[in-house]
């Protein structure tokens, strides 16, 4: 007969080979991250020296990085949007309606579409003659073409109405999938009971899928700080659109200062791991 | 008895096989987004390199430019860096400032002389040679004839000044964008120019003279001679504005042309080409060289050294720029071939701008900031390139904007 302990030995042979990927690619980076943040290293003989808080006091007092950050901050607003975006998609979708699977479809191409060639299009649709010109002077709503990706004042935004698009089909399947795990039981008792369609939708269908929304508005919360892709190709930081972790690269790859980059990197962490506590405490089950 | 000598004969066949292959010193070099279009030009490079020097074996590996670099630093941590990496010149100056490519005069020796002067003085840092120099472009002018025609300029731009006229004529005449010169990168304007950027440590582009050079600038945005996303144009969005009409002028390398012979032949039959005016900086406008450097750790760096001085001799420099067709060698003789000028008076637009580009090859120099100079590259360049837009699409005024960030550059150059 086997005890309580063996089975637990064998529970953890099976995490064995997960628990050492991750922490060969994903711990230890980080620990390693967080030890050049706190020294200047050196790629030609891999030497790595001590110097404190040095960066951190850099970046303290480094307007450039300042202004990273605050547009990484200011890029979290595409989440809330995006999430609740998503879920009303996923909710439509759901339905067994003619032509469904094509909407399905058509709202997840922009996720396996490679960003730089998605950037492109959209380099056309924010072209200062380009679509988005064209459509809203069209309607209306504009007298002059406007200069989308070089106006500082909205640029950043722009940027993230590309990040919502390219992203909104990822987190549809994930609420797709939460929907679908709801017991169709439920729904028809509360139907039965003369629930409209409001309060089935706020009583059932978001309590529900709580656990997805959590995942879905971490993934995105950490997506939107790690924003760099869609910032290379559609402005290369240009107009006030220089975000955090574009910050890094060019610390690491520019200027060669691991240690530097290290350090910003850790501070996005922070943040990162700042907002997943909140999202927890929100989000997560009262016990 | 029979199986023992087959297994003799068999280990002797893999043993001589092993031995010769541990033999050949294999010299990985890299480029950047060659393939698949030059396949075959790098094909017979290597095959040729391979056959005339036995026990060296060249393998070539293409990729992104994106790619290479964090590749190569990946490499160069790892202790197996490539032979050689294809690198613009601010690459060059950014990894021999930080000591991570290989300083190359002891392995040149006289070869050093083949190339032209001004390529020479791309890649050295601190009086060192540090790359090979290969390939090499420089912007010409292209034109659409009938909108010069409409707008009654009767020929092209001889100097800087002519440039800004003609292009303000066009304009004003046929309410199009004359043209949209590359911003992203403003430092070069300076020194096509003969504007210093740094002297003496300290920044020095907020003089009269800069502000009068930028405000030219901002005086043809504000009018409407440059399209208003100037700033995100890069070479490709150039070339699409050319072939739509969006703009009168290309000011671009000549290959850009190839583009618009495919994409719109209806402008390319109406397309002229002339020489890109130099400035007070006496230098041709956006000439981009391409070289070779050896990284350091690469442990046999003599022979890295032979494969270079083979991909940038005169021979392969003539042969790459004709599978090309629009790039030009960085070596004094290969410029000299008759293959360039040949095509001076041919009615084909491309052959003609191959012959008015290599004219100007002799004042080609890769316009960037001297080696070293910035102690925080990647701050200093946005600080300076932001005030740069918000003087030109008229949101400061241009003194101001180079102040703020002469100041900023000060403060850092001051640690």
């Amino acid at each position: 007969m086997k005890t309580s302990s063996s089975y637990t030995a064998i529970a953890y042979l099976f995490l064995a080979p997960a628990l050492i990927l991750m922490g060969l690619f994903t711990f230890w980076p980080v620990g390693y991250n967080a030890y050049l943040a706190f020294n200047d290293y050196s790629i030609v003989d891999a030497t790595a020296t001590w110097n404190n808080f040095e960066h951190f006091k850099y970046l303290y007092h480094e307007e450039l990085f300042h202004d990273a950050l605050k547009n990484s901050l200011i890029f979290l607003l595409v989440v809330p949007v995006l999430q609740v975006a998503a879920l009303l998609v996923a909710k439509l979708v759901n339905n067994k309606l003619p032509g469904m699977t094509f909407f399905r479809a058509a709202y997840y191409i922009p996720v396996i579409t490679a960003v730089p060639i998605a950037g492109v299009a959209w380099l056309n649709v924010y072209r200062y003659d380009g679509l988005l010109s064209w459509f809203l002077k069209t309607i209306g709503i504009i007298q002059n073409d406007v200069n989308w990706l070089g106006e500082p004042e909205i640029a950043i935004y722009m940027v993230m109405v590309f990040t919502f698009w390219k992203g909104i089909g990822y987190y549809m399947v994930l609420y797709l999938a939460g929907l679908q795990a709801i017991p169709a039981e439920v729904e028809e008792a509360a139907i039965l009971d003369g629930a409209n369609a409001w309060q089935r939708f706020w009583k059932i269908t978001v309590p529900m899928v709580k656990p997805t929304i959590l995942l879905c508005t971490l993934l995105s919360t950490i997506a939107a700080l790690k924003s760099f892709q869609e910032v290379v190709v559609l402005t290369r930081g240009q107009a006030d659109t220089y975000t955090a972790l574009y910050y890094v690269y060019a610390q690491a790859f520019t200027n060669f200062n691991f240690g530097r980059a290290s350090a910003a990197g850790l501070v996005i962490t922070f943040f990162c791991v700042l907002l997943a506590i909140v999202q927890f405490r929100f989000f997560g089950e009262k016990k | 008895m029979k199986l023992k000598k087959m297994l003799a004969v068999g280990a002797a066949v893999f043993g001589f096989a092993a031995v010769h292959a541990h033999a050949d010193t294999e010299l990985e070099f890299w480029t950047m987004n060659l393939a698949p279009k030059f396949n075959a030009y790098f094909e017979q490079a290597v095959t040729k390199f391979n056959a005339a020097n036995p026990g060296l074996k060249a393998k070539w590996v293409d990729m992104n430019w994106d790619q290479i670099q964090p590749k190569l630093v990946a490499s160069i941590a790892a202790g197996n860096p490539p032979a050689l990496v294809n690198f613009n010149v601010p690459w060059v100056h950014e990894f021999a400032a930080q000591g991570n490519i290989v300083a190359l005069d002891e392995y040149v020796g006289a070869a050093k002389n083949t190339y032209s002067a001004g390529a020479l003085k791309d890649v050295t840092v601190n009086g060192k040679m540090y790359a090979f120099p290969w390939y090499n472009s420089v912007s010409i002018i292209a034109y659409n004839k009938d909108v010069f025609n409409k707008a009654g300029v009767k020929s092209a731009p001889k100097n800087f000044d002519e440039l800004v006229s003609t292009a303000q004529k066009i304009t004003k005449s046929t309410k199009t964008a004359a043209f949209a010169p590359k911003l992203d990168n403003f430092e070069g304007w300076f020194y096509y120019a003969g504007l210093p950027m740094v002297q003496n440590g300290k920044a020095v582009f907020n003089s009269p003279k800069h502000v009068a050079f930028v405000q030219k600038f901002a005086d043809l945005y504000k009018a409407g001679v440059f399209p208003k996303d100037v700033f995100k144009m890069a070479f490709e969005q150039e070339i699409a504005a050319y072939n739509s009409g969006r703009i009168a002028m290309m000011t671009t390398a000549p290959q850009a042309l190839k583009r618009t012979e495919t994409d719109a032949k209806a402008v390319y039959d109406k397309t002229e080409v002339a020489a890109f005016p130099t400035d007070a900086g006496q230098r041709a406008f956006g000439a981009w060289l391409m070289d070779f450097v050896v990284p350091k750790g690469f442990k046999n760096p003599a022979e890295a050294a032979k494969l270079g001085l083979f991909l940038t001799g005169d021979e392969q420099q003539v042969l790459f720029s004709k599978a090309t067709e629009t790039t030009f060698p960085s070596s004094k003789k290969a410029n000299l071939d008759p293959y360039f000028q040949a095509g001076a008076k041919s009615a084909d637009v491309v052959e003609r701008a191959r012959a008015v580009a290599a004219k100007s090859m002799d004042n080609a120099r890769t316009l960037t900031i001297p080696p070293g100079v910035l102690p925080d590259a990647a701050s200093m360049n946005k600080k300076l390139q932001d005030e740069i837009q918000n003087a030109i699409e008229g949101r400061k005024p241009v003194k101001a904007a180079l102040d703020e960030a002469a100041a900023a550059w000060n403060e850092k150059l001051a640690k």
